[in-house]
């Protein structure tokens, strides 16, 4: 027997630890009870939905031409990469069967947010996705030793710059602000310090090859968070992310991003992290009774929001028929993969709430219903199509308003389906 | 060392995707029905508008307003210093940046007024969390609010009290319970017909409704409103070779003159985080600053609402007073913060700090931002600065005949 609570705790999971259900999906997991979903939801196993996926070569653009013509091509080609790169990632986002690890690749660039419009190039940024992905769901000291390694993330914070005689502290500031201790945790003495210890990388712009250069790198001991020891990127990280603080900061980014912003999580979740293993962090919080209960909504975020609905409507991001308007697009609503506003990643919630926001939502929609399936809503007797838009998109129950309007377009299956997706409902997972 | 950037901001997709890009959208929708515009009452004229600018990166403030006969100044800053050639004096001992032209015909004209070494106590050096400060301005109690947000949450729901020139909202207009509507530069357009009756459906509140529920049905509401009233007016595109400054402006000029209730707007520049090759880009970015606000005002001084409009500028923090070795400069603390239009008692105000005797080696701090806020609460706005504010007690005289 299902219950509105499991309707709305299955439409939290599909929504929040995947990317809204495809067709069919929501009601086949009602089927197998809360408990079965929850471990469907978040299996890791072989993906057949991305045996369609095609990845794209981005190669090494090498430098610059300086003949005008060819450096008029060359531009136009990194611009095209940048695009297509974002594509080939909501690709997979939206063929996944099990879109779980895609959604923690996403969170983890939130996190780690680094942005394509200094890096320039798709080939780092790419690198650095894969580096996200395999350790997405591993141990977050591995990944903090990756990342602070990975030439995207070295060339955003200005490790270039980074030289023992003239150490720059971009990088190392928002490594303990933004990456692993949070503010308030570290003196502007740690800061320095810590900048000395990741002296010395320096990265090929276009292929993000990074190379270790030991006359620019410090060869002092520095004196970070009480420790003395002549620190290098690796040994720096593992040190920052063994401190206590390190679990309870990632913690409440877990939390606040897959429960909610206005509840504290509970003082045991950082123990659960003790041994940096994110799986079984994530496990924990899917399982979290909060879950359950009303009154920890999350907004969608466009990328979110046009992920699902590509789900939904079984469209390949890639195939649609100009990549630049969808490019476009997102840009307008705010959100592109790979291009975050800054170091501190998109912001969330109300953010996205906005009028303008509703415009470019329905300018999208009729854009993506050019192109989408509509089969769940037109293959159904028109008197049960309200109930079956709930099922199709996983929303836990339509408000009576939203009711009293989808029954005002049962005649025309384009409007129903652009007011379903723009719907306070569907915007919001409640 | 000269780093090729490839920046794809919405302006970029606009350039790269063409006119085709943006017709393909428009020709699904029709233009909103200018009869049925302008229902909202317009705003008496005399009434005060607050124009918030803001800087995003941490602006330069030595390299703005400039120390230019400090020794310390030309010595700490080899191979990006401004020499008296490159700079327009104002006086005591401090110079505008020589792009600045148009601030000094408002310093000239006395519609100026450069608040010195405006910070907050125990400045962040951080982007995030000094930007949080500045935007929620709360720099002891971390908050979620922000200080615009704060006075509309004092006043009744009304979607055109504050508006921001961006498609995301900015934490500036984000209240408890009320935020400000965000206006993209291109304006709002909305679907006509059986859907727009349905979308509007879709915008009254429910019992069912959770906060974040409430707040994306209101903002369906809050898109037909507005659009019905600004569409008019947005008829004429700003020019696409303005800075991205003068573009906003040009919108929030057309609104102001078409009398548009809004007493709050907020514009922003980007690029101010100059970590290397410094000199000719900061330059720049505080040229597009001064054209962009003075011909702002020159279009409004031209209005009955000539005397009505207050621009305030400011950046999350200043800059180191040493250069690093990229020919850039890191992030520092305090930074000079501007305030101009007609009611203002142009002049200087606070001091301009000593670039020798550093506060753990960082400029001090002589004016708390919250003065200046203060006096945007309680002599342009009208409202009690304390109730925003948190009981802050003080505040400075910068507009004329404040007391």
């Amino acid at each position: 027997m299902t219950t509105a609570s499991d309707r709305l705790e299955l439409s939290r999971l599909v929504h929040r630890f995947g990317f809204g259900p495809k067709p069919g999906e929501y009601v086949n997991l009602l089927r197998a009870g809360i408990p079965q979903a929850r471990a469907t939801i978040l299996a890791r196993r072989y993906d057949h939905g991305l045996d369609a996926l095609v990845t794209p070569a981005f190669p090494d653009m090498g430098q610059a031409p300086s003949d005008p013509t060819a450096s008029h091509a060359y531009w136009q080609a990194v611009y095209e990469q940048s695009i297509s790169v974002a594509m080939w990632w909501m690709d997979r986002m939206v063929l996944a069967d099990y879109p779980f690890l895609e959604r923690m690749t996403w969170f983890w660039h939130g996190h780690w947010a680094t942005s394509i419009s200094k890096v320039s190039y798709a080939l780092p940024m790419k690198t650095q996705n894969e580096t996200l992905r395999t350790h997405a769901l591993g141990n977050f000291t591995d990944m903090s030793r990756a990342m602070v390694q990975d030439g995207a993330l070295i060339f955003w914070l200005d490790g270039e710059e980074n030289v023992s005689w003239s150490p720059n502290e971009n990088l190392g500031r928002e490594f303990m602000e933004l990456f692993t201790l949070g503010v308030g945790n570290y003196s502007q003495n740690d800061v320095h310090q810590a900048a000395l210890g990741f002296t010395g990388y320096q990265v090929n712009q276009t292929s993000g090859a990074v190379t270790f250069v030991a006359k620019s790198h410090d060869t002092k001991p520095q004196s970070v968070l009480g420790k003395q020891e002549n620190f290098n990127a690796r040994t720096l990280s593992d040190y920052i992310v063994s401190r206590p603080e390190n679990a309870t900061f990632i913690a409440r980014r877990l939390w606040f991003r897959f429960v909610s912003t206005s509840i504290a999580p509970p003082a045991s979740l950082a123990k659960v992290f003790e041994n940096r293993d994110i799986a079984e962090l994530i496990t924990t919080i899917a399982k979290n009774p909060m879950m359950r209960r009303p009154g920890v909504s999350q907004a969608k975020s466009p990328v979110e929001w046009f992920v699902s609905s590509c789900r939904a409507l079984r469209i390949t991001p890639s195939k649609l028929p100009s990549p630049g308007d969808v490019a476009w697009m997102l840009g307008s609503m705010g959100q592109f993969p790979f291009n975050p506003p800054s170091v501190g990643g998109w912001p969330n919630d109300e953010a996205w709430l906005t009028a303008a926001s509703t415009q470019y939502r329905i300018d999208m929609t009729y854009y993506l219903l050019q192109h989408g399936n509509l089969d769940p809503l037109t293959k159904v007797a028109k008197s049960k199509v309200v109930e079956a838009a709930a099922d199709w998109l996983g929303i836990p129950q339509w408000s009576t308003r939203t009711e009293r309007a989808l029954n005002q377009a049962l005649t025309d299956p384009n409007r129903f389906a652009t007011l379903a997706l723009c719907s306070p409902e569907y915007l919001v997972s409640a | 060392m000269t780093v090729h950037t490839c920046d794809f901001n919405r302006r970029q997709f606009l350039k790269y995707t063409g006119a085709a890009g943006v017709a393909t959208i428009a020709a699904n929708l029709t233009m909103d029905d200018v009869a049925q515009a302008a229902s909202v009452a317009p705003m008496p004229v005399g009434t005060p508008i607050l124009v918030i600018v803001t800087l995003y990166g941490g602006n330069d403030g030595l390299n703005t307003v400039v120390p230019y006969l400090d020794p310390a100044y030309l010595s700490n800053r080899p191979g990006m210093s401004l020499d008296e050639s490159k700079v327009i004096p104002l006086s005591d001992g401090l110079a505008l940046n020589g792009t600045m032209t148009g601030f000094a015909s408002l310093w000239e004209a006395n519609k100026l007024a450069i608040v010195l070494g405006v910070s907050y106590p125990q400045p962040n050096l951080s982007h995030f969390t000094s930007m949080a400060i500045w935007q929620t301005g709360s720099p002891v109690e971390e908050i979620s609010s922000g200080w615009i947000g704060r006075y509309l949450d004092s006043l009744p729901h009304d979607p055109f009290r504050a508006i921001g020139i961006d498609s995301t909202l900015t934490p500036l207009l984000a209240g408890d319970h009320r935020v400000g509507s965000m206006l993209p530069i291109s304006g709002l357009q909305v679907p006509t017909g059986s859907l727009a009756s349905q979308m509007q459906l879709m915008a009254n509140s429910s019992r069912q409704d959770t906060a974040l529920v409430a707040d994306a049905a209101d903002s369906i509401g809050d898109l037909f409103q507005l659009s019905a009233t600004v569409s008019p007016v947005l008829q004429k595109a700003p020019p696409s070779s303005a800075s991205p400054l003068a573009q906003q402006l040009d919108v929030v000029g057309n609104l102001i003159t078409a009398n548009v209730p809004t007493r709050v707007y907020s514009v922003s520049l980007s690029g101010f985080d100059t970590h290397a090759d410094e000199l000719g880009p900061q330059g720049t970015l505080v040229g597009q600053v001064s054209d962009a606000i003075t011909a702002f005002l020159a279009q409004v001084g031209a209005t009955p609402r000539a005397n009505d409009v207050v621009v305030m500028v400011y950046s999350e923090f200043g800059r180191r007073v040493m250069a690093n070795g990229g020919e850039g400069t890191d992030h520092g603390t305090s930074a000079p913060v501007f305030v101009a239009g007609n009611m203002v008692a142009g002049g200087f105000y606070g001091e301009q700090p000593s670039l020798t005797q550093l506060v753990d080696g960082d400029l001090a701090v002589s004016v708390d931002f919250r003065d200046i806020y203060a006096a945007m609460l309680s002599d342009v706005l009208k409202t009690d600065p304390g109730s925003v504010l948190n009981k802050w007690p003080t505040k400075l005289n910068l507009i004329t005949g404040a007391s």
